[in-house]
């Protein structure tokens, strides 16, 4: 007699493989197997991001196309795109104020030793020009250049760079809309062959995220051992680095379920149960394009939110949405002005929320990413650059968190569009088997 | 008249006039006028060849009705495709440990080719250098980060097959129902694809005679290097051609018996053809499928699934030259090999023949791994770089050959096995 595994859930499976993958590198570090982890345990954790990589691109093309020709009216499509990027601006712009209150509060830069700041500024000069450069280039273009970088010349070139996903959004909408103007019978088989395509993606995604413990343990034993060496750097940065850490799961863990249970009828457990998952992958990958397909399948699958939403809301928020980069920004600009002794006025403390807020906005796919956009934030209020030095070392973890904080953003404003569209609970018939 | 007559006079014709060209003072127009044809049918092959892959993997696998049989037939292809290339390499080794053509190679000869070839070493070196060499490394690589960019570049052909068969895997896990329309696509566009190689394939005595003409007018003026290194020459083309006419037929004997040989080498004459005057096994694919499918009958699923992979990771011929070359150079510079050096030789020949598809510069750059990994000086490639293309024309079209013995074999196996199940079935209502 066969006797019956036991199923424990995908979750469950995730967390083990991040646990064991902390314990792993710990172990690796102290025994000297960090060249072992390194050629033998990493790659599969590189693996892992690469198939949710490529699982993205067609899965925006086809999740959006599937959600949006499912909106019958171009007014309720409008509408909800005018809701998504309003509450998306409200969130980010809320994540800032925030990180401005608090940093102004707790001062972590009035203890910052000076001999520290000189050596992290000799170790990090080359990486700040770097930066720098490519943040020059950025704030030469004229105002509009979002608008124009927005829209593809080539839509297979496009699709070929995962940096240019607001491309392929954009191009999706437009395919959209088109179906939706044309009569039912004009594109019947393009419907059904998208149909079918979205469904095979999903099922794709379900094998990949069979992998995932296993990709999340390579993940997170390679980077302790990679950060064995830069402990101290914690220890100097401490109040700075905890400041953060301790915001953003503010961020994760307060102000997200006031959201949910303010404008919502989904119960907040039932909202981090389900977005565990996606939290946990974030945070390993720290990429939330990586995320998109289990955030997309988190919230339709689990969350019920329906797939017109959704498709839309998430895919989007990907690419403009980034409440934990731009409290990160605001944070480290005001955190780098006190530990160079300036004093920001009221004007400089809004001109940061301004910049802030169009930098998350408006550079998707700049590479560098964040902090790229915090060489603009502090060029704006006129902190010297080199003050990145500061921040580096730490940047790495940090980002881990921030990303996990951007993709529980983006599901909370899905989950708000969702209900005030009351498109929340619609039965989701694809089969799902991994609980 | 039958394609593949037409592609040998093709073949004959570009011979003869390539040598008339050289005689003659009409290189350069062989060049201007001719060699372009030649490059259009190459370039309409590699053309085809992406969507041949995608398309019919999808096909063949997502016709299959359980994961089992993908499993079984993916295990069986990868274990005789290493099996096959390790007794290429080992023959290879035999042979040149025989034959020793490396013992009377002149000493200011071999001056004269390092002076030569010394650039192209330098680049090849750093490419090798170049190539990160973690052990996990090849597995990563075939994994693609981004399936269009994937599909935008000829090099990464195991990434696209990688995403066809996660593709087709997802779609034999989902309802018929569920994916009909796209199962409906995809045959609609299999069609498509092998029309266009038929197409393309008419054109093909016109392109054989090209690229033959443009090689033979390329090559006029290095006939003394085919001399000099006449015995070195003689033993890797003698090598090739008994894996082409002894052992890949023995295989078939031994393991398919149904299949006539002659009906084996003529169905897969004209794909040798193509392979020998492209040098490039990608661009052979669609005819070798092709021909596969209708001339020897093997079934749709194996030939989509065994023939591409086989393109990427079956390099018989460029297996067996490496050791031939490796052992060939230590000869010539007068260095003994023990019997652990040429054991790493066939495991390094082997395993850089499976694991580094889309290595640019190819199996040059394959060489000096090997070179490199039994100690040998990399200068030595200098010796063997002036024969390189043709020995690569004839290489491929070993490679090819051996794809399709492979695929051979396992229909035959898959048949047998679906034969027994079948007299199982009809036997059980008796019991």
């Amino acid at each position: 007699m066969k006797q019956k595994k036991r199923k424990y859930p995908l979750w469950l499976k995730i967390i083990f493989g991040m646990i064991l993958g902390i314990i792993w590198g710990l172990i690796a570090v102290k025994t000297g197997l960090v060249n072992f982890t390194e050629d033998w345990v990493k790659p599969w954790g590189t693996i892992f991001i690469k198939l949710l990589k490529v699982v993205a691109v067609p899965l925006i093309f086809v999740s959006l196309i599937k959600g949006i020709t499912s909106i019958t009216d171009i007014t309720k499509l409008s509408r909800i795109g005018a809701k998504t990027l309003g509450l998306y601006i409200a969130s980010t712009v809320i994540a800032i104020i925030f990180g401005l209150v608090l940093v102004n509060l707790v001062k972590p830069g009035h203890a910052f030793s000076q001999a520290t700041r000189q050596a992290f500024q000799l170790q990090y000069e080359n990486n700040i020009k770097d930066s720098e450069g490519i943040a020059g280039q950025l704030k030469e273009r004229p105002p509009l250049a979002f608008f124009e970088d927005m829209v593809p010349d080539n839509i297979i070139a496009a699709s070929g760079d995962n940096s240019k996903m607001l491309q392929v959004i954009f191009f999706s909408l437009l395919f959209s809309i088109a179906i939706i103007i044309l009569e039912a019978k004009q594109v019947k088989v393009v419907k059904q062959l998208f149909d079918g395509l979205n469904d095979i993606i999903l099922k794709i995604v379900d094998i990949i995220m069979r992998f995932a413990p296993i990709g999340v343990f390579a993940l997170l034993s390679a980077l302790i051992a990679e950060f064995s060496g830069d402990v101290q750097l914690f220890v100097a940065l401490g109040k700075y680095a905890a400041l953060t850490i301790v915001g953003l799961l503010i961020m994760i863990f307060g102000l997200y379920p006031t959201y949910i249970r303010l404008f919502t009828k989904i119960k907040t457990r039932d909202f981090y149960k389900n977005l565990l998952p996606v939290q946990v992958v974030a945070f390993s990958t720290s990429s939330s394009a990586a995320t998109l397909p289990v955030t997309l399948k988190q919230c339709t699958q689990k969350l019920k939110i329906s797939r017109s939403v959704a498709n839309f809301v998430l895919p989007v928020g990907v690419t403009i949405n980034m409440d934990g980069s731009s409290f990160y920004q605001a944070v480290s600009a005001v955190f780098i002005a006190q530990v160079f002794g300036l004093d920001l006025n009221l004007t400089q403390q809004l001109t940061i929320i301004l910049t802030a807020t169009l930098a998350s906005i408006g550079a998707p796919g700049v590479p560098g990413g964040a902090v790229i956009m915090l060489v603009i934030v502090l060029s704006s209020v006129g902190i010297p650059a080199e003050g990145l030095a500061l921040i580096m070392g730490v940047e790495r973890p940090l980002d881990m968190i921030r990303t996990v904080a951007n993709v529980t953003g983006d599901s909370a404003i899905a989950s708000i569009v969702a209900s005030t569209e009351n498109e929340v609970g619609v039965e989701d018939f694809d089969d799902d088997n991994d609980n | 008249m039958p394609l593949w007559a037409k592609i040998i006079i093709g073949m004959a014709l570009g011979l003869i006039w390539g040598m008339i060209a050289t005689r003659t003072g009409l290189s350069k127009f062989t060049l201007d006028w001719i060699k372009p044809w030649g490059t259009i049918f190459l370039k309409l092959l590699k053309l085809i060849a992406v969507p041949l892959i995608f398309v019919s993997l999808v096909k063949g696998i997502s016709s299959l009705t359980d994961i089992s049989k993908l499993s079984r037939i993916g295990v069986k292809t990868v274990t005789y495709y290493i099996a096959s290339t390790l007794i290429a390499t080992t023959f290879g080794l035999f042979l040149v440990n025989t034959v020793k053509p490396g013992n009377t190679f002149p000493e200011e000869k071999r001056a004269e080719f390092m002076d030569k070839w010394q650039g192209t070493i330098d680049e090849s070196q750093l490419l090798a250098e170049s190539s990160d060499h973690s052990p996990l490394r090849f597995i990563v690589d075939m994994v693609p980060d981004n399936i269009i960019n994937a599909m935008g570049d000829n090099s990464q052909m195991l990434q696209i097959i990688f995403f066809a068969i996660l593709f087709a895997v997802a779609m034999v896990l989902l309802k018929e129902s569920q994916v009909k329309t796209v199962k409906n696509i995809f045959d609609g566009l299999n069609d498509i694809i092998i029309k266009i190689i038929e197409l393309i394939m008419l054109f093909a005595p016109y392109g054989v005679f090209a690229l033959l003409a443009g090689v033979i007018v390329d090559f006029a003026g290095d006939a003394d290097i085919f001399l000099a290194l006449g015995k070195y020459f003689t033993t890797v083309m003698v090598g090739l051609f008994i894996l082409i006419l002894i052992v890949y037929p023995i295989y078939l004997k031994i393991f398919t018996r149904k299949i006539p040989i002659s009906k084996f080498l003529k169905a897969v004459l004209p794909a040798q053809m193509v392979a020998f005057s492209t040098s490039s096994s990608a661009a052979a694919l669609p005819v070798n499928m092709r021909q596969n499918i209708e001339e020897l009958n093997v079934s749709e699923e194996v030939a989509d699934f065994v023939l591409p992979v086989g393109v990427t990771i079956n390099m018989d011929a460029t297996a067996f030259y490496q050791s031939v070359a490796a052992v060939f150079i230590a000869q010539v510079y007068g260095i003994d090999l023990t019997i652990a050096q040429q054991l790493t030789i066939v495991l390094m020949a082997t395993m850089s023949s499976i694991g580094s598809p889309g290595v640019p510069g190819g199996s040059i750059v394959l060489v000096i791994m090997v070179l490199t990994s039994v100690g040998l000086p990399v200068e030595g490639l200098a010796l063997i770089l002036g024969v390189d293309r043709p020995l690569d024309m004839l290489r491929s079209s070993v490679n090819i050959t051996g794809d399709s013995t492979i695929a051979n074999i396992i229909n035959y196996s898959e048949q047998k096995r679906n034969g027994k199940l079948a007299a199982k079935q009809k036997a059980q209502p008796n019991f």
